[in-house]
């Protein structure tokens, strides 16, 4: 019956998971790039939704609203100052992709972190819960209410996402996007609005990943660097740049990871993650999805 | 293709002078200043810079990036710790083993990574150099966890200390310009500027990158270990991503993909942060401001803004 509680259990944090690494897939899927400030945008989303819930006293329904403005916005802001070089105009031609893309985003991710850690201070957050709610029991499952509620919210969110990308004109122009930008450019889709798109989202679902989890991780300024870790190894498990492959290999981690804390080692649960990277890169390096030939 | 050759020679020996001017200077400071405290700053940042030009060698001259600098010095330093603390084995042992270590956990990491072209070698040492650290931390009885582990100490005299930092900076750079200027940077390089390239003349790219790796993950590991001596503690702070963000801040802002750069680069952040603590802990702020700003708007850092001027001339174009 113990296994029956761990897969329910790592399944719903498999969809937390799922939540940060799609946007990180998103992202790469366009650009080429890892966002290593993606973390960030999970704390910064934490950090909204506690201070507002706490600060201005409102319910933490509203909270939650404002925890994924604050992460768009982010996404946005970050999309037109830092990453824009990358592809628009000529400064782009001269520009070492790579390069700009890992010291940029490891320089943001360390300017929020300080930055959160000097104005609101190094202390970790408890967050207000969203329920009362502490213990639900379903057969031989034992939940936390909040997280019960948060796993709801976010599968509900993947299956919205999934839904956009697959049917709305805005969701086809980023597939096109993706596959293609010059021809998508060509096709008359406007690519830069499209990118900052991706961001926007890509802020918003891992602010609100962080919202929904601040009640049960207690948020101080450095709370992104394992999340963040956790979606680069399931983005290069599903394979680089795949939004389905993502979503499968986060549900994956999330089951794999409950079953070995109480197996293996609890305190090396987040070691797991290493080793699955580990493997793949030397086993199936295009990941469970991803197309072929990225080997040298 | 001679003149760029040589343009490229005339360039790394130019630079070259002016970091043994840079590493003169750092050897006369002990004449100028006496107190053991600010020695022991430059110290530090002379460390720095060695991590410094160990990151450089991998991000300036290979293109290949990895968030693994602090967490390699981390390794290094508890190599020579755990020797001796269980083993009882000396430095002369120990610090070698700190080199030896870190160069094949670096060989073995970038051959497992470097087959494959993309971000792969930046994912894989920041989730190495997270598990790293909570491992050592974790590992209470065979570590003594976050508590850390004495070392030995080399000798008594700081301006001893001194002098040994000051001669291992000037080896490793002596090292690393022999290397850029033969036949191995001439393939880091060719690799960092176009890989698909290099590889269609025959360069084994796997093989060059590698060896980056692992040369790079040494020069980390031997400041490491030496930083370990002389703070006679590590712990696993030392390698802490932040710190990695401080060596990255120092290559980005001196000028990456130079031997100049990093060395200056370290004294400025290093020394300039020391003096920032006064200010209430916003130096990692005001650095990674820097960094980000640096890399949008002048990418080739303090050095290139130095010597852009004159290279321009030297090649001969307009712009």
């Amino acid at each position: 019956m113990l296994a029956v509680d761990l897969f329910v259990n790592g399944l719903i944090f498999g969809l937390f998971y799922a939540l940060m690494a799609v946007g990180l897939a998103m992202i790469f899927g366009v650009l080429r790039v890892v966002n290593f400030a993606h973390g960030e945008f999970y704390m910064v989303g934490a950090y909204t939704y506690v201070l507002v819930a706490m600060k201005l006293g409102v319910s933490p329904w509203l909270a939650l609203p404002a925890a994924a403005a604050a992460g768009a916005l982010l996404g946005a802001v970050v999309e037109r100052l830092l990453m824009r070089p990358l592809y628009a105009g000529y400064a782009s031609w001269s520009i070492m992709k790579d390069e700009y893309a890992v010291v940029v985003t490891f320089g943001l991710s360390l300017l929020l972190i300080n930055l959160v850690d000097k104005i609101v201070g190094p202390y970790p957050y408890r967050g207000p819960a969203l329920t009362e709610l502490s213990r639900v029991v379903l057969g031989p499952v034992l939940l936390n209410g909040q997280k019960l509620i948060a796993a709801g919210v976010s599968l509900a969110l993947l299956v919205g996402l999934a839904l956009f990308i697959k049917r709305s004109l805005w969701g086809r122009q980023i597939q096109a996007v993706a596959q293609n930008r010059l021809g998508a450019s060509l096709a008359g889709i406007d690519a830069t609005r499209t990118t900052s798109l991706i961001f926007a989202i890509s802020g918003l679902l891992a602010a609100l990943s962080g919202a929904l989890l601040a009640p049960l991780i207690n948020p101080s300024p450095d709370v992104g660097a394992f999340p963040a870790m956790k979606s680069y190894v399931i983005v290069v498990l599903g394979g680089m740049g795949s939004i389905w492959g993502a979503m499968i290999a986060a549900l994956l981690l999330g089951i794999l990871e409950a079953f070995f804390a109480v197996y293996v080692s609890y305190d090396y649960r987040d070691a797991l993650g290493l080793l699955i990277l580990i493997l793949v890169l030397l086993f199936r390096p295009q990941g469970l999805v991803g197309e072929k030939g990225r080997e040298v | 293709m001679t003149d760029a050759r040589n343009l490229w020679a005339r360039r790394l020996a130019t630079d070259f002078r002016a970091a043994l001017v840079v590493t003169g200077l750092l050897a006369l400071a002990p004449l100028f200043v006496s107190s053991p405290y600010t020695l022991g700053i430059i110290i530090v940042s002379i460390y720095f810079a060695l991590l410094a030009l160990g990151w450089n060698l991998l991000a300036g001259f290979t293109g290949q990036f990895s968030l693994a600098p602090a967490a390699f010095a981390m390794l290094g330093g508890y190599t020579t710790a755990l020797l001796g603390y269980h083993l009882k084995a000396p430095l002369a042992i120990g610090i070698p083993a700190a080199i030896l270590v870190t160069a094949l956990l670096g060989f073995v990491l970038g051959r497992i990574v470097l087959r494959l072209k993309g971000p792969y070698l930046a994912l894989t040492t920041l989730s190495f150099a997270e598990i790293a650290r909570v491992v050592v931390y974790n590992s209470n009885e065979f570590t003594r966890g976050d508590q850390g582990l004495n070392v030995a100490s080399l000798m008594d005299s700081r301006v001893g200390y001194y002098y040994l930092f000051v001669v291992v900076l000037l080896a490793v750079l002596v090292g690393l310009y022999l290397l850029m200027r033969g036949r191995a940077g001439r393939f880091w390089l060719a690799i960092r500027d176009d890989e698909t390239g290099a590889e269609s003349r025959g360069i084994n790219v796997v093989r060059y990158k590698t060896f980056a790796v692992a040369l790079s993950s040494a020069i980390c590991g031997l400041a490491g270990s030496l930083y370990g001596t002389f703070s006679q503690l590590v712990s696993p702070e030392l390698g802490l991503l932040q710190q990695t963000g401080l060596v990255i801040a120092m290559v980005v802002i001196g000028g990456m993909g130079s031997l100049t750069g990093p060395i200056v680069g370290a004294l400025l952040v290093y020394l300039t942060s020391e003096w920032l603590r006064g200010f209430g802990g916003i130096q990692l702020i005001v650095f990674s401001t820097l960094v980000i700003v640096v890399a949008r708007f002048f990418r080739t850092g303090l050095w290139g803004l130095a010597t852009q001027p004159r290279a321009a001339k030297a090649a001969g174009a307009a712009p």
